[in-house]
């Protein structure tokens, strides 16, 4: 196991047996030779992947451990480094307004056919399956978080990521045998105060509402979606009042439909 | 100096009036980095979103290359960032850069990786630079990315070719000390000294700090 000297630098591994290449003091030839290979460019899939993965992983407390600490045992409080999910608030849609017509025709269209299809993503799931990391999954505290844990956790876990319009993404991770499904999203834009994005479940053309949430930045966030996740589902998002809508009344930002 | 270069900087259209010299971009770029770094240390996941752009394809790069599978280098690579994320308050900046503690912990797994899978290694002994020579006759477009592969390129070519040889076996190919012994036909003690003086005139060559 390694462990932090804080005498050699930002070294990541000291009692490795080849010293040439563990030694602090080529540190800087060896970074020269890693740069000098090829970029690969990963499968988008694995970043949001993490994204959904840090959001429920606590980092280590700023302070130094003792050496032979185990590196990743002293796990932080979640009080201190509390994950920054946001709890969807309970769906209490009051708008009473019927839907016009050509809203009715605009959602139906998404409602049926949404371009992206989920499929499953060994790679990007690997990281949730079994691993170095598997065990440190946050327990306890909010249900969202627990949710969330479950279904990346989940051995039917499948993965699918959609492009946003303004050029963020979009991933649904979903599992059935779980029930559940969560949809990361990176770069989506925060709604003026009386707006809110909303999470939906469309089974045979009739959508259920899933969840309200807003965002602060455009940085990650996760979604657990209310409700019961089925196979053959659309999950789609729209912006509606903050106070939510009983059916979507825009054109989704994203929908995304499972096999 | 080598330092990480963005895969979206590009030198040729970086500056109008006086194009900064590819240094002075790379300066800018280690110096992005470590402040990413730095972000994600606080918690900030819109930071390591960021950081992610940055390093990942460096990352992968790397451990696909003494990996050779694709799957299981990306495995790794989440295994690292997750690392990163999980650990990023003990990165500090006055002791080195963010890309070399990042590069640093995805090359120990790469390793870590293939030795944990000997026998099904099978893998030429005469890895490294003409790999490398080959991976960039496909993706070579980058300007910058091509003078960085060059210039390390170049070093090497200043070893011996005993040197260079247990340079790239040890670093590029994962290979312990005795493996690059039974591997070369030379004995142990050799190794490591000619792997010592080859790093130590990679590290003038190439003008890094040690």
């Amino acid at each position: 196991m390694t462990h932090i000297d804080e005498n050699a630098g930002n070294s990541v591994f000291d009692d490795a047996a080849d010293d040439t290449m563990t030694t602090e003091e080529f540190a800087e030839v060896r970074t020269a030779l890693g740069l000098a290979v090829p970029p690969v460019t990963p499968n988008p899939e694995i970043k949001a992947a993490l994204l959904a993965r840090i959001a429920q992983t606590p980092q280590l407390a700023p302070t130094p451990q003792l050496a032979q600490t185990p590196q990743l045992a002293p796990l932080a409080e979640p009080a201190v480094d509390a994950p920054r999910l946001t709890a969807v608030p309970a769906t209490t849609a009051t708008s009473t307004r019927e839907p016009g017509s050509a809203e009715r025709r605009a959602s139906a269209r998404w409602m049926q056919r949404p371009a992206i299809v989920l499929t499953a993503a060994a790679a990007a799931v690997a990281l949730f399956v079994g691993g170095v990391f598997a065990g440190d999954l946050l327990r306890g505290g909010a249900a969202q978080p627990d949710q969330l844990a479950s279904i990346v956790a989940a051995p039917d876990v499948t993965t699918a990521v959609s492009e946003l319009a303004d050029g963020g993404t979009a991933t649904l991770v979903a599992s059935e045998s779980q029930g559940l499904s969560a949809m990361v999203f990176d770069g989506l834009t925060p709604l003026e105060s009386e707006l809110a994005y909303q999470l939906w479940y469309i089974t045979d053309g009739v959508p259920v509402p899933a969840g309200l949430f807003d965002v602060s930045n455009d940085g990650p966030t996760v979604q657990v979606l209310q409700g019961t996740f089925e196979a053959g589902t659309i999950v789609g998002v729209t912006v509606e009042p903050a106070s939510g809508s009983e059916q979507p009344t825009t054109e989704p930002i994203v929908a995304i439909a499972t096999a | 100096m080598l330092v990480l270069v963005p895969a979206d900087t590009d030198i040729d259209d970086a500056a109008p009036a006086s194009p900064p010299t590819p240094d002075a971009t790379r300066d800018a770029a280690s110096a992005a980095t470590d402040a990413l770094l730095l972000r994600v240390a606080g918690g900030d996941q819109r930071a390591f979103a960021e950081l992610y752009d940055l390093i990942a394809p460096r990352m992968l790069g790397l451990v696909r290359h003494v990996l050779k599978d694709h799957a299981q280098s990306e495995e790794v690579l989440q295994e690292v960032l997750l690392e990163v994320w999980q650990t990023a308050s003990r990165f500090d900046p006055n002791k080195g850069r963010a890309v070399t503690w990042m590069l640093t912990m995805a090359h120990r797994r790469a390793i870590d990786r293939v030795r944990s899978a000997q026998s099904s290694r099978d893998r030429d002994v005469k890895i490294g630079i003409r790999d490398l020579d080959r991976e960039y006759d496909q993706v070579a477009e980058r300007a910058e990315i091509r003078i960085e592969h060059e210039r390390v390129a170049t070093a090497l070519n200043k070893l011996t070719d005993l040197q260079r040889q247990a340079v790239e076996l040890a670093y590029y190919g994962g290979y312990s000390h005795s493996e690059v012994s039974t591997m070369l036909g030379v004995p142990m003690g050799t190794v490591k000294t000619r792997l010592r003086d080859g790093m130590i005139r990679l590290r003038e060559e190439l003008g890094v700090a040690s």
